[in-house]
C-alpha cells in the first residue's frame, strides 16, 4: 500500500470505529425502512403492477374515480389529481403501459434523504481534524515522516470517502427495502415523468443517478466549508453550527440579495445545477459554464485557506 | 562513534513581542540520557514541540542527525520518536489498534515489530483493550510503545514516569537506559521530578526563562572537588582549633561541625584531629542532591 493508501485507512479506520458513526447509518436505515412501511400502509392508491392486457380500462378506472373525487373534494386535492390524471392521459394517448410501482421509484424519491446525507458528512467533516486536537492526538499525528499538507489531504479525502460509502449505502438499502416491499421494476424500467417539455417517457434509472448526483454538488460544497471552519477555528460545533444554518438559508440569503448584480457569485445560486436542464434560472445571465466556474472558485478557496490555516501555524498547549 | 543525534543552535521562539525561548544551545550525543529540566513556565514544553516541529522557530535551528527540522522535515522527523506531554492516545480505539495506526504511517513498521515493542513495554495483556479504560501508568506504557515503534536515533520523553508504580518506574528506567546502551539512542528526558532524573541521565540541563541557566554530568563526583564534610567529635572546641590552623572555614549545626575542604584532604584532617587526642566518631562528606542545586541556580519554583 502507498503511503497515501496507508494513511486513508487509518481515516477511515478512525472514522468507522466508532459508534457514533454506526448510528448514522441506523438511523439512515430505520429512515428508508419506515419509509416504506408508512408508503404501502398509508399510500392505497399506489399501484404496484398494472396487468398487461387490461391496463388501459385500470387507468380509466382510476381517472374517473379521481374525477369524482376532485369534484366532492374541491381546492387542493383537486389539483393534484388533476396532474395524476393528466400523467395517466399521457400513457393512453401514447400507448405506454405504465410502470407499478417499485423499488427504484422508491429509490427515485428518496434523494431528498440526500440531505440527511449531507448533514452527517458534514458533522464527519466538521470533527476529522478538529477531534484530533480536542482529544489531544494532533500532537502525535503530526511528529511523523509526513508533511502537514498530506495529512490534511487524507482527511479530506476520507470525508468524502464517507460521503460516498453513505451514497452507496442510501441508493442500495431504498432499492433492497423497495424490493421488499413493493418489488423489483427490472433493470432499466422507463417512467413518465413531467419535464419542462411536459411529459416525458424517461429511463427511471438514469432520472434516480442524476437526482443524486445534482445533491452531492451541494453536498460537497457545504462539507468543504464545514471542514475549513473547523480547521481554521479547531471547532466542531461550530462548524457543523454555521454549515447547516447556510446549507438550510442559503435559498433565502440569494432570494434577500436577488436585485443586486452580486446576487449570482453567492455561492448558494449556484449549488442547484438542476435549474439549467429545468431552464428555471434563479438570476438571468447564468449559465451551467458560469455556475461551475463560481463553485470552483469557492472550493479552492475553502480548501486553501483550510491548508494556510493547518499548516502554518503551531501546535501550542491547550 | 558517539555521533551528534540532537543539535539545537541558538533556538529562539517569539510570540507576539514576548521571547520566549531566548536562543538556547544544547547538543545530545547518540547513546546519552540528558535530563532537561526547570520549573514550570521555564520553556520546557515549549523547546520540546519546536524539536518535534509542532511549532515553528522563530531563530536558530534544530537538528536531528544532522538533518534540519525546518528544511529537511521528513528526514528529520523519520529520526524522532516523542512523547509530548501526556500520552494521548486515541480512547475508542484498542492498544493494538493506536499502535498499528501510528505504525502505517512510518516505512517498514512490520506487525511483528509491534508485537516486539508491545512486549517490550509489557502491554501483552491488554493489548486488545479499549485504551479509554487503560490507567496512567498504562497509557504512559503505550505512549513509549508508539515512540519507540520505528527506532527512532533521538527519543524524547516528557514526564516518562508520571503516573508510574515504583516497580514501573524502575521498569522504565532500567529500559530507557537499556536502549541508550544497547541502541545507541539518544534520550531526550524533560521531567520535574529531579530524583527521577538523577537515577535516569548522563548530563543534565537546567532551563529557566527561555535560558540553559546551567548544564552539567550527574554522575561526575570530580566537579565539585570543594565538599562539605560533616565531622561529630566529642571535643568541638579543640577539633575547631585544627581546622581553622589550616584555614578551613566552618559551619557550626548543633554539636557537629561542618568544614568545607578538598576531598583529597580529608585524611590529612582526620589525621591531625587525632594526633590532638580529638575523639571521632564520624565523618561524613555531604554530596548535594539535584534537587539543592536546582533550586539554588533557579531560586525556588518561580513561574514568570
Amino acid at each position: 500500500m502507498s503511503k497515501f493508501f496507508k494513511l486513508l485507512y487509518n481515516e477511515l479506520f478512525k472514522t468507522y470505529i466508532r459508534k457514533s458513526t454506526w448510528v448514522m447509518y441506523i438511523v439512515l436505515l430505520a429512515i428508508i425502512i419506515g419509509g416504506a412501511v408508512i408508503t404501502s400502509i398509508f399510500e392505497d392508491e399506489i399501484v404496484t403492477s398494472y396487468s398487461d392486457d387490461n391496463w388501459q380500462e385500470e387507468l380509466t378506472q382510476e381517472n374517473e374515480k379521481l374525477i369524482q373525487e376532485s369534484e366532492e373534494e374541491g381546492g387542493y386535492i383537486a389539483e393534484m389529481n388533476s396532474s395524476t390524471i393528466s400523467k395517466n392521459n399521457f400513457h393512453l394517448d401514447n400507448d405506454i403501459k405504465p410502470l407499478g410501482y417499485g423499488a427504484w421509484q422508491y429509490t427515485y424519491e428518496n434523494a431528498s434523504l440526500l440531505s440527511l446525507v449531507s448533514l452527517f458528512t458534514i458533522i464527519i467533516g466538521a470533527g476529522i481534524v478538529s477531534s484530533e486536537f480536542k482529544w489531544g492526538t494532533i500532537k502525535l499525528l503530526l511528529i511523523r515522516p509526513i508533511s502537514r499538507t498530506m495529512i490534511l489531504l487524507t482527511k479530506f479525502v476520507a470525508v468524502l470517502v464517507f460521503a460516498l460509502i453513505t451514497l452507496i449505502f442510501t441508493l442500495l438499502s431504498s432499492l433492497l427495502v423497495g424490493a421488499i416491499f413493493f418489488g423489483f421494476e427490472g433493470f432499466d424500467p422507463y417512467f413518465v415523468t413531467s419535464t419542462i417539455n411536459g411529459y416525458e417517457h424517461l429511463s427511471l434509472v438514469g432520472e434516480t443517478f442524476s437526482s443524486y448526483g445534482y445533491n452531492i454538488v451541494n453536498l460537497i460544497m457545504m462539507t468543504t466549508f464545514a471542514f475549513m471552519v473547523s480547521t481554521i477555528f479547531r471547532n466542531n460545533s461550530l462548524a457543523i453550527g454555521l454549515a447547516i444554518f447556510l446549507m438550510l438559508s442559503g435559498n433565502m440569503i440569494v432570494a434577500a440579495f436577488q436585485k443586486y448584480d452580486f446576487a449570482k457569485y453567492i455561492l448558494f445560486a449556484n449549488t442547484d445545477l438542476k435549474q439549467y436542464e429545468t431552464g428555471d434560472v434563479w438570476i438571468e445571465g447564468m449559465t451551467l459554464g458560469f455556475s461551475v466556474t463560481v463553485l470552483i472558485v469557492y472550493f479552492v478557496l475553502f480548501m486553501a485557506l483550510s491548508w494556510v490555516f493547518f499548516n502554518k501555524r503551531d501546535v501550542a498547549g491547550h | 562513534m558517539s555521533q551528534v543525534a540532537l543539535e539545537l543552535k541558538d533556538v529562539k521562539k517569539k510570540i507576539g513581542k514576548k521571547e520566549i525561548i531566548k536562543g538556547i544551545n544544547l547538543s545530545i550525543n547518540q547513546g546519552e540520557v540528558y535530563g532537561f529540566i526547570g520549573p514550570n513556565g521555564a520553556g520546557k514544553t515549549t523547546t520540546i514541540r519546536m524539536i518535534v516541529g509542532l511549532m515553528r522557530l522563530t531563530g536558530g535551528d534544530v537538528k536531528i542527525l544532522g538533518k534540519s527540522i525546518q528544511s529537511d522535515y521528513k528526514l528529520a522527523a523519520k529520526n524522532i520518536g516523542a512523547i509530548v506531554e501526556n500520552p494521548e492516545l486515541y480512547p475508542f480505539m484498542t492498544g493494538w489498534q493506536n499502535l498499528m495506526h501510528y505504525a502505517r504511517m512510518y516505512q517498514g513498521v512490520t506487525k511483528e515489530r509491534v508485537e516486539e515493542v508491545i512486549s517490550l513495554v509489557g502491554l501483552e495483556k491488554v493489548v486488545n483493550d479499549k485504551v479509554g479504560k487503560y490507567s496512567l501508568g498504562m497509557r504512559q506504557r503505550l505512549g513509549i510503545a508508539q515512540a519507540i515503534l520505528h527506532k527512532p536515533a533521538l527519543l524524547i520523553l516528557d514526564e516518562p514516569t508520571n503516573g508510574l508504580d515504583p516497580a514501573g518506574i524502575r521498569e522504565i528506567r532500567d529500559y530507557i537506559r537499556e536502549l541508550a546502551v544497547k541502541d545507541n539512542v539518544a534520550v531526550m528526558i524533560s521531567s520535574h521530578l529531579l530524583s527521577e532524573i538523577e537515577l535516569m541521565c548522563d548530563r543534565i540541563g537546567i532551563i529557566q526563562q527561555g535560558e540553559v541557566i546551567s548544564e552539567r554530568a550527574v554522575h561526575d563526583e570530580s566537579t565539585d572537588s570543594q565538599l562539605k564534610v560533616i565531622f561529630e567529635v566529642k571535643q568541638n572546641d579543640k577539633a575547631q582549633e585544627v581546622f581553622e590552623e589550616k584555614e578551613l572555614t566552618i559551619e557550626k549545626e548543633s554539636n557537629k561541625l561542618i568544614v568545607k575542604l578538598d576531598r583529597e584532604d580529608i585524611p590529612n584532617v582526620v589525621k591531625s584531629l587525632i594526633e590532638k587526642d580529638v575523639e571521632v566518631y564520624g565523618v561524613t562528606p555531604i554530596k548535594a542532591t539535584l534537587e539543592d542545586q536546582f533550586l539554588e541556580l533557579t531560586g525556588g519554583n518561580v513561574i514568570e
